[in-house]
């Protein structure tokens, strides 16, 4: 009994030992020293899983083909968000020889691990979403972000690399059958994605500027963009969300540019003319005011010449009579 | 005792009627599509965006029939100002619209089947269906294409020239057309030559 209650104890401590560790974890950037040494020992990885590997294995009798499937690239990986990582961090040490030990991948680590406060508040949000609700508990966070690749849009900045990145993992799922017919459930028929959105003119074009995610989520959450996915009957269809002076762009696809100059060239939501123009988001408001006056006067100046012209032709007519 | 001429042939007339309503209705879309504002909307964005572009095609097309219909009857000719002296009779027609009209002087240069337009008329309409329309025809079509707009410019959008060539081209055909209409009241009477656009005959 005792004994128990000693156990129950020491990994209480020891959880919270962890939660202790993780915010340092993840804060701290390592030092340039560290830095090094996680490179040197990702590149032994590297050295296998990647298309210079896969040339010349560093071993023979692997299973290319598999290995083929397994391939991490190294700058996109420097660049992604767990770029400063070792591999082992998440894989555990399982996978420090080939062939693997046989239970490698059930030591592989989840983002509530690491991510425990930000996961907590993104769970709750993802919970409630189509995919969490509809699907099986296999639609995980990682069926959506790829550890090696993912970047934050801060860290992007550009938009239209947000939002290749961003639709890429939708589309990847949506837009092919294979994917789609892997994860849903067994009589459910893919919607063309594109028939799908065919009130929205050029379709392909906005696929490349806005996100899914821009319409597909709610707008409440201040902190970050939500991770609910609503179901079809709550997505944004309204043009003018986006298309008008006070767009949700700013809150949405742009917000990590926000507090850059939003009146360049007089332009309202100039942070967006550097990527797209948006027809009626992205107006300026002192050309409109000159030509708004310059239309007045033209009416204003037509209405006073007809006007001098029907007194000019009465005075003229009174006289004749005279 | 008035006077009747054969001015213009049907297809002008029926081309010109076309024209007209194509343009309005691209003015009142476009610039709710411009001005869109989900609180006051003229023509909600989404509906305004398709009429616009049926309507942007239409009237390619009738500016199509425009050109090939001029080049075939001859009758591109009218819009040329003929020297010697355009500049002089431009000022005597303004001259006319300031003062003249009030003192109840005739006009300097009516319309005659040879020469429908006065020099002003000539080389007004001239500029703004060869210069400005085309430009908003162009654009209007590139901006139903984006693909084939510049990438980026000077670090903005590429498409942000064309839309601003297509919204200054716009607002100068909106302009136009407020005294276009006006000036169609300064026949022999008000209504003479808006029956003429009607009838092809100039009454006088
Ligand atoms: C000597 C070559 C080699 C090295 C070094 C290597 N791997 Fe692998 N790895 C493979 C091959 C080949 C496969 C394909 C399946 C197999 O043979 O097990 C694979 C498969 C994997 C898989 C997917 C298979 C699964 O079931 O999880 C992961 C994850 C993986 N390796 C991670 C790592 C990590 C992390 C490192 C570095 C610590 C590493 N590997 C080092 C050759 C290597
Ligand atoms: C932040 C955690 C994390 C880091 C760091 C990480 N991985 Fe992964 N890795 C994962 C997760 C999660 C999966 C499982 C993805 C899935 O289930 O589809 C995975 C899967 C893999 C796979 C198998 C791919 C597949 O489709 O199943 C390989 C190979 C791999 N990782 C190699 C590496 C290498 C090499 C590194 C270092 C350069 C690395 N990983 C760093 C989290 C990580
Ligand atoms: C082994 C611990 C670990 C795991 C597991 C892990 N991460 Fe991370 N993550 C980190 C560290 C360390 C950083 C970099 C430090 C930082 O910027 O917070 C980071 C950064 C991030 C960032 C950018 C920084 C931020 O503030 O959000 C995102 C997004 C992220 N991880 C998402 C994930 C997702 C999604 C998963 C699951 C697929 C995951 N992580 C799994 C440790 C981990
Ligand atoms: C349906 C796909 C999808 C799923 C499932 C998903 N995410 Fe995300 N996640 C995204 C996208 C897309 C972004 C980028 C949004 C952005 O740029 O703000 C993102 C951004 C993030 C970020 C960084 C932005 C932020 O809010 O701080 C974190 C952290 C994150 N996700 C964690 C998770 C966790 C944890 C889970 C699982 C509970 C999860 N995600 C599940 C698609 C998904
Ligand atoms: C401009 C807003 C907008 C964007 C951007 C958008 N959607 Fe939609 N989506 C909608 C609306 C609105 C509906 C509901 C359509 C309806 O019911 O007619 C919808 C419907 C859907 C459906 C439901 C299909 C069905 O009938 O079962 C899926 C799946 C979907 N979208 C996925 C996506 C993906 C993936 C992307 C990104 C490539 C995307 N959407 C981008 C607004 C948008
Ligand atoms: C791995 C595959 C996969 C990925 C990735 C994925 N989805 Fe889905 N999604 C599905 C499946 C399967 C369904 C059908 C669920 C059901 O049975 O209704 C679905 C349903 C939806 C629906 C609901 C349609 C409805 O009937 O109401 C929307 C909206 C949607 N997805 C949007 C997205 C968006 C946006 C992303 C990217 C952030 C995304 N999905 C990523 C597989 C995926
Ligand atoms: C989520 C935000 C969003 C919504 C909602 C949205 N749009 Fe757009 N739209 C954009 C962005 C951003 C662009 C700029 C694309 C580019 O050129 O980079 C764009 C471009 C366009 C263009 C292209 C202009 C051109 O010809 O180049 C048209 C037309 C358009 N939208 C119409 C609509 C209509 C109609 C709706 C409603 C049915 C709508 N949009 C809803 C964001 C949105
Ligand atoms: C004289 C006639 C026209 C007027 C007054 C007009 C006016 C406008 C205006 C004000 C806008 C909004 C632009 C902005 O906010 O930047 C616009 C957009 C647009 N115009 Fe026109 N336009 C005319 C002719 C045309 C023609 C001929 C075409 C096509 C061939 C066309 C195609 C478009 C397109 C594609 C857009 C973008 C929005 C959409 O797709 O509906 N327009 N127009």
């Amino acid at each position: 009994m005792i004994g128990h209650i000693r156990k129950t104890l020491w990994r209480l401590l020891a959880l919270l030992a962890v939660l202790a560790a993780v915010p340092a974890l993840a804060d701290d950037p390592p030092s340039p020293a560290e830095l090094a040494k996680i490179r040197t020992g990702n590149a032994a990885c590297l050295a296998c899983h990647s298309e210079a590997g896969l040339k010349k294995p560093p071993k023979d009798g692997m299973d290319l083909k598999a290995l083929r499937k397994y391939l991490v690239h190294a700058d996109t990986y420097a660049a992604s968000d767990h770029g400063q990582m070792a591999c082992t961090k998440c894989h555990g040490d399982g996978y420090d020889d080939h062939p693997h030990a046989a239970k490698a991948r059930e030591e592989l680590s989840e983002c509530q691990d690491c991510h425990a406060r930000k996961a907590m508040r993104i769970e709750r949000q993802f919970d409630k979403s189509v995919h969490a609700e509809n699907l099986s508990d296999s639609f995980t966070c990682a069926t959506c972000h790829d550890a090696h690749t993912m970047a934050l849009a801060s860290k992007l900045r550009d938009p239209h690399k947000i939002v290749a990145q961003d639709n890429k993992i939708c589309l990847d799922c949506h837009d092919s059958d294979l994917a789609f017919a892997r994860i849903a459930p067994e009589k459910k028929k893919r919607p063309p994605i594109d028939d799908i959105h065919d009130w929205l003119p050029n379709t392909r074009l906005h696929w490349k500027a806005v996100r899914c995610i821009e319409c597909h989520t709610p707008a409440e959450d201040k902190l970050s963009l939500s991770h609910e996915i609503q179901n079809k009957d709550k997505a944004e269809k309204k043009c003018a969300t986006c298309h008008s002076a006070n767009t949700s762009l700013n809150a949405r696809l742009y917000r990590h540019l926000a507090t850059e100059e939003q009146h360049k060239y007089g332009f309202i939501n100039s942070v967006i003319l550097g990527t797209s123009y948006v027809v009626g988001a992205t107006r300026n408001p002192t050309l409109d005011f000159g030509l708004i006056i310059l239309f007045a006067a033209t009416v204003v100046g037509v209405l006073g010449h007809g006007l001098v012209r029907i007194i000019t032709t009465r005075l003229r007519r009174s006289k004749k009579n005279d | 005792m008035t006077k009747r001429v054969f001015m213009l042939p049907l297809w002008i007339r029926l081309w010109h009627w076309s024209n007209a309503l194509a343009i309005t209705v691209l003015a009142v879309t476009g610039i709710s599509l411009h001005f869109s504002d989900p609180a006051l909307p003229l023509v909600e964005f989404s509906l305004a965006a398709r009429i616009h572009n049926v309507t942007g095609v239409i009237l390619v097309g009738l500016y199509a029939v425009f050109v090939i219909g001029n080049i075939v009857t001859g009758n591109w000719w009218q819009y040329v100002p003929k020297p010697p002296g355009i500049i002089q009779r431009c000022l005597r027609q303004m001259q006319y619209y300031g003062s003249g009209i009030f003192k109840g002087e005739p006009e300097p240069f009516p319309p005659t089947p040879e020469t429908n337009f006065n020099a002003l008329q000539a080389v007004t309409y001239w500029s703004i269906m060869y210069l400005v329309l085309p430009a908003v025809i162009v654009s209007g079509l590139i901006f139903l294409y984006p693909q084939f707009s510049p990438d980026t410019l000077f670090g903005l959008d590429g498409l942000l020239p064309i839309a601003l060539v297509h919204y200054l081209g716009a607002a100068v055909i909106i302009l136009f057309a407020v005294s276009h209409i006006y000036l169609g009241t300064m026949g022999p009477k008000v209504s003479s030559l808006f029956k003429m656009m009607f009838t092809g005959w100039y009454e006088h």
